[in-house]
């Protein structure tokens, strides 16, 4: 009989530092576990704990999931003093993800912000990797400073990448920055897109979603081709333990990927 | 088909005890404060032999305490054998009309959406709902405002309701119908004048309990989720949480109420993910790592309670989440009255026109 609890058992293959405290890790789940991009997964600490996060790699990577963790809270700085080969627990894939099918043919926007990076590298991979399908990808990133970057290394083979169009900032610069600086709402401007054919996906902390979603429907996106990854302290992933509620909402299972038009209406969305 | 039937007091106490044999049999069991007017049923094991107890209205315990609990273990993980334990079966004698309908929620959300809850399937289909009549009420009853009869009119196995020396039963469910079959010795088939004696006297209990609700002029079902919509900017929330303590009771004794955490625990040879019934009204209900937390007031939190009962489930399901049993009126240290909350908010969504 079926327990929707019962996470099964993934080996952590491998850590990477990404910043002084984001780490990405590689897990290998020992039955075959696949997910859509934008969906999340929960993570088990064994006998410790689980926290949800969404992967930041490739779906159709099927053996491997990446998840890149900032070390905040109970769960995530536990799991930042683990080694390689512990044993964890996921279950999911829970929520609806990207809807990537409707971004044929069009431009895409990706806004990202800090550590909600993570969720768009994996949306970034799977355009990639189906990139005749689009338009044009032109991703805007901002962390706080040089070092809070993620995917250092990955940055710079996505902007060589054709149809792929790349600009970071950073909020606060230091000595060897040459790049821009500036919250990431600054660099939104002149955008190299065509708006009547656009799609926009926005994630980051919510201070800087509501901030983008404003400029974005500013510059003249339509509610509806903007969306947003909200996030929430999901428990269950399956709309059952009501924590993740949003309006009429539940963000586990009716996002964690809203388009703006379905919020718009609902109250304190960004607190 | 005629699916009524009738048992005298005797036969259904005798009824019930062998039903034991085979069940755990929940029964009411009275409850007398002193100085209080109105006595408080618990539920208890059935015992061997023991006169059985009639409640006239509903227990103190919310039905969900059946199917989920305020903490238990809900799954093993990374061991060889990791079973899915069958509950036993179980009778529930003596529910009421509040608790089949708030129970709707718990099925809801329990047995419907993404994936099904087996372990919670598995309790229900486990157990037998044997609920009765109402033949009488708490002050703080009021399923009357939300078009709740005090009697049942579907969701049990069996109904009871009080007649003369003994009870007359209607059939609900196949469960039922196979009980009846079983013991068909304890049950004559009701006589129509039975039956309008039972309908005389629900029509008189709806009678006393509408002149109890009436001059408390509360809110209607049909307006409730325009009123606190409406109201959500309303000063009716920092007003009334001032004497909350942030004790969770409203929402841990609630029929409706269904929020829980998952955790995880190590026990001696193997992890668990426990379940722990959660409330909205703790501090930490919403917060997330690192800190952020969109119900950061005790304000933000009561309002987040009436959004859920009253404009999210309203969306989701076609009905409010509040069967009118009163409970979290009962529990609350603080005194805070959910038909208050709503009178004030509608009050104050008035003005403003």
């Amino acid at each position: 009989m079926k327990n929707i609890y019962k996470p099964i058992e993934a080996t952590i293959e491998d850590i990477i530092d990404e910043t002084p405290n984001i780490k990405t890790f590689v897990l290998k789940p020992r039955e075959p576990f696949e997910f859509k991009t934008g969906q999340f997964i929960e993570l088990t600490l064994p006998g410790i704990g689980e926290a949800p996060f969404t992967p930041s790699s490739d779906p159709n990577v099927k053996e491997k999931i990446d998840v890149t963790i900032m070390n905040v809270g109970r769960v995530t700085s536990l799991l930042h003093n683990v080694s390689k080969n512990t044993l964890v627990g996921i279950r999911g894939p829970y929520g609806k993800g990207y809807p990537t099918d409707e971004f044929a043919g069009k431009e895409i926007l990706i806004v990202g912000g800090g550590v909600g990076l993570a969720p768009l590298r994996s949306l970034l991979l799977s355009l990639f990797a189906q990139i005749d399908q689009y338009k044009k990808v032109v991703l805007r990133y901002g962390a706080r400073t040089p070092s809070d970057i993620l995917y250092k290394e990955l940055i710079p083979q996505w902007s060589k990448k054709k149809k792929v169009n790349v600009v970071t900032t950073v909020d606060v610069g230091e000595k060897s920055w040459k790049g821009h600086v500036g919250l990431v709402t600054t660099i939104l401007e002149d955008l190299p897109i065509k708006l009547n054919n656009a799609v926009s996906i926005v994630c980051g902390p919510p201070i800087m979603m509501k901030f983008v979603t404003l400029k974005l429907l500013d510059l003249g996106f339509k509610p509806e081709n903007i969306y947003l990854s909200m996030e929430k302290n999901m428990s269950c992933g399956l709309g059952k333990c009501g924590h993740c509620r949003l309006g009429k909402f539940y963000v586990c299972k009716d996002g964690p990927v809203f388009s703006y038009e379905q919020l718009q209406d609902v109250r304190d969305i960004w607190d | 088909m005629n699916n009524n039937y009738y048992i005298d007091s005797k036969q259904l106490g005798i009824f019930l005890n062998r039903l034991n044999d085979n069940f755990r049999v929940f029964v009411p069991a009275v409850k007398e404060e002193e100085g209080s007017k109105e006595p408080d049923y618990f539920y208890k094991n059935l015992s061997d032999n023991q006169d059985l107890v009639f409640n006239p209205y509903r227990s103190v315990e919310p039905l969900k305490s059946f199917f989920t609990s305020p903490q238990e273990r809900i799954s093993t993980y990374f061991t060889a054998k990791s079973i899915i334990e069958t509950p036993a079966k179980t009778v529930i004698f003596g529910l009421k009309n509040c608790d089949l309908v708030g129970h709707k929620i718990q099925d809801f959300v329990f047995l419907e959406g993404v994936e099904k809850d087996t372990l919670y399937r598995l309790k229900r289909e486990n157990t037998i709902f044997i609920s009765g009549d109402c033949t009488d009420f708490k002050e703080v009853c009021h399923c009357l405002a939300w078009n709740i009869m005090p009697y049942p009119k579907e969701g049990f196995d069996i109904n009871i309701s009080p007649l003369n020396d003994g009870f007359l039963l209607e059939v609900g469910s196949e469960k039922g119908w196979q009980l009846i079959q079983q013991f068909k010795e304890y049950f004559i088939l009701a006589k129509e004048a039975q039956i309008a004696t039972r309908r005389l006297k629900r029509e008189s209990l709806v009678e006393r309990l509408k002149n109890h609700l009436d001059p408390q002029n509360l809110v209607p079902k049909d307006k409730v989720q325009e009123i606190v919509k409406s109201g959500y900017d309303a000063d009716t929330w920092q007003q009334f949480m001032l004497t909350c303590v942030e004790c969770g009771g409203c929402n841990l004794i609630c029929d409706t109420c269904h929020c829980f955490l998952i955790d995880d625990v190590k026990e001696k040879n193997q992890n668990a993910k426990v379940r722990v019934w959660d409330s909205c009204l703790y501090a930490n209900y919403a917060r997330v790592a690192g800190g952020a937390n969109p119900l950061k007031l005790r304000k933000q939190r009561l309002r987040n309670r009436f959004m859920k009962k009253f404009d999210f489930f309203v969306e989701n399901l076609g009905m409010p989440a509040c069967c009118g049993c009163g409970r979290c009126i009962e529990v609350c240290p603080g005194k805070i009255d959910i038909r208050e909350v709503l009178k004030d908010l509608a009050k104050k969504a008035g003005s403003k026109q």
